[in-house]
């Protein structure tokens, strides 16, 4: 009973913890540029993340390491070197991104630029660190995430043709702007696979203190969480491809189009739910990215770490998250735009993913680890080609896009 | 056991449990006739800069020099007979608080956390 209380817990939290400034504004320029044709990017990914996460938590499940931290062990320093500052960079950047999310919501919400709320956006997540405990910041936060699920009643109001839905799960080549297609397909990926999201998994078991006897409950919450996760992202591509071209609008280049997306079908609560959501599902990314920097460097490091002990007792921990946290602030109040900021560091993530999953998947091989729960071949076959696509993708489109639109 | 897979780069974990670095360096003794000897743990920055080049440890032990006296010129030293047992982490019966290597997160602690409310 207690398994299957932690087990939904699980659930939810991922579920809440998957919705955030990346999977939305993808889905919604996949869905806007492209109708249903891009929904296999999100099939693809959420399927490659639920064999990560699961492996994530199994890892640390048996092996009482974290995934940083076994990198290192196994690995040597020299090594753990590049995905240590290619995460640290990419994280940086998406936790920017993040911030610029929540902020744009206040802006809907008040009218204030966002840029004037990138600070005092930073300031509540950072508060949040300083004073609460990982139980708050896991299941409180990303249980208000569930409000995201109005993407899915919206998709279903909107009655779309479930066979065409059906044929966009399927992969095709693109009929007209193929290095744009190419570009988003990366960006989908990259927004599913974040590192923070199984890192942060990962550290997560160690500070729930999972052993093995928690490798069905990691199985089920792997796969539901994400799975469901995966379902609000097709929703969002789905309300996307049928709201916005009627509208005349092919492309999302300013996230005032973003709105749009519920109030043509809930009219103002439309508004009221997108701005929520949009907050929510930024604001508790922003949390766990936050975090997410300080396990990884003190993890890396060999520091105290844990976000239930007070800060005066992990110095070198809260120090890095509160830098983290101020210094991604600092690039949206210079007025980067978030829109843009997003759809680069999504694509970005894709390109640096094989630095992380290279080894995890060594790792996951490796007895002294993991013991008898070594990998099976579907498990990493399956990982390694969304991965090497993921990369290929992104070596070919980010410039494309950088070059291709000046 | 081995060296380089099973010490270096595993975490250390003191007396209270504390964790306190990892295993960044290894220094052996070399004797006439005899085989080698482990003598002590490296910990810090300095161990690790070195193993990216000879250029960068002399530039980190000159910062660290600047920033905490001489003390802290070069890497922490933990003797090899206070290693107590090597698993998941590695147990030394030493107290972190009788050695240099927590000067920095105590410094930050005095001088940063406990000054912002909430961080005693």
């Amino acid at each position: 009973m207690k398994k299957l209380v932690e087990i939904s817990l699980g659930v939810v939290t991922s579920v809440g913890g998957f919705l955030e400034i990346g999977s939305i504004a993808t889905a919604a320029q996949g869905g806007a540029a492209f109708g249903f044709q891009l929904i296999w990017a999100i099939v693809l990914g959420t399927v490659c993340i639920i064999f990560i996460v699961e492996m994530a938590g199994r890892f640390s499940a048996v092996s009482h390491h974290t995934i940083s931290d076994a990198i290192r062990e196994r690995f040597g320093f020299n090594f753990f070197l590049w995905p240590l500052l290619a995460t640290l960079l990419v994280n940086s950047l998406v936790l920017a991104a993040e911030i610029g999310g929540a902020s744009v919501a206040l802006e809907f919400a008040t009218g204030a630029s966002f840029r004037w709320w990138a600070l005092p956006v930073a300031f509540a997540i950072w508060l949040l660190l300083w004073k609460g405990t990982f139980g708050v910041i896991e299941k409180g936060v990303s249980m208000l995430g569930l409000v995201t699920l109005c993407f899915v009643v919206a998709a279903f109001e909107l009655r779309p043709d479930w066979t065409a839905v059906a044929a966009g799960a399927l992969p095709s080549l693109p009929q007209h702007d193929a290095g744009s297609y190419w570009f988003t397909a990366v960006s989908i990926l990259g927004a599913s696979i974040s590192p923070y999201l199984f890192l942060f998994y990962s550290a997560g078991a160690i500070e729930d203190k999972w052993d093995s006897s928690y490798l069905g409950a990691n199985r089920a919450i792997a796969g539901l969480g994400m799975s469901f996760g995966g379902t609000i992202s097709v929703a969002v591509l789905i309300v996307a491809a049928l709201v916005l071209p009627p509208q005349g609008i092919h492309q999302i280049d300013d996230y005032h189009q973003l709105p749009l997306l519920l109030t043509s079908v809930f009219g103002w609560w439309g508004f009221v739910l997108f701005t929520a959501s949009l907050f929510i599902a930024c604001f508790g990314a922003s949390l766990e990215i936050g975090l997410q920097q300080a396990y990884l460097v003190a993890q890396g490091f060999g520091w105290n770490w844990g976000e239930d002990l007070k800060p005066s007792d992990n110095p070198g921990f809260s120090a890095v998250y509160s830098l983290a946290i101020f210094a991604s602030a600092i690039l949206m109040v210079l007025g980067l735009d978030p829109l843009k900021l997003t759809n680069f560091s999504m694509a970005l993530t894709a390109a640096s993913l094989p630095l992380t999953i290279v080894p995890m998947l060594f790792l996951m091989n490796d007895e002294r680890y993991v013991k008898d729960r070594r990998n099976g071949w579907i498990g990493n076959a399956a990982v390694i080609f969304v991965i090497a696509l993921g990369f290929v993708l992104a070596v070919v489109s980010i410039p494309l896009e950088i070059f291709g639109q000046s | 056991m081995h060296l380089v897979r099973d010490v270096l780069d595993k975490q250390i974990v003191d007396r209270n449990k504390t964790k306190i670095g990892k295993v960044d360096g290894l220094v052996a003794e070399m004797r006439d006739g005899q085989p080698p000897r482990v003598l002590f743990i490296e910990i810090g920055s300095i161990a690790l800069a070195r193993r990216l080049g000879p250029r960068l440890q002399r530039w980190a032990s000159r910062l660290a020099e600047r920033l905490g006296g001489r003390k802290h010129r070069e890497a922490h030293h933990i003797p090899w007979q206070e290693v107590r047992d090597i698993g998941v982490d590695i147990d030394i019966d030493i107290d972190v608080r009788d050695t240099a290597i927590f000067d920095w997160q105590d410094w930050l602690r005095d001088h940063i956390i406990r000054r912002i409310p909430g961080g005693a």
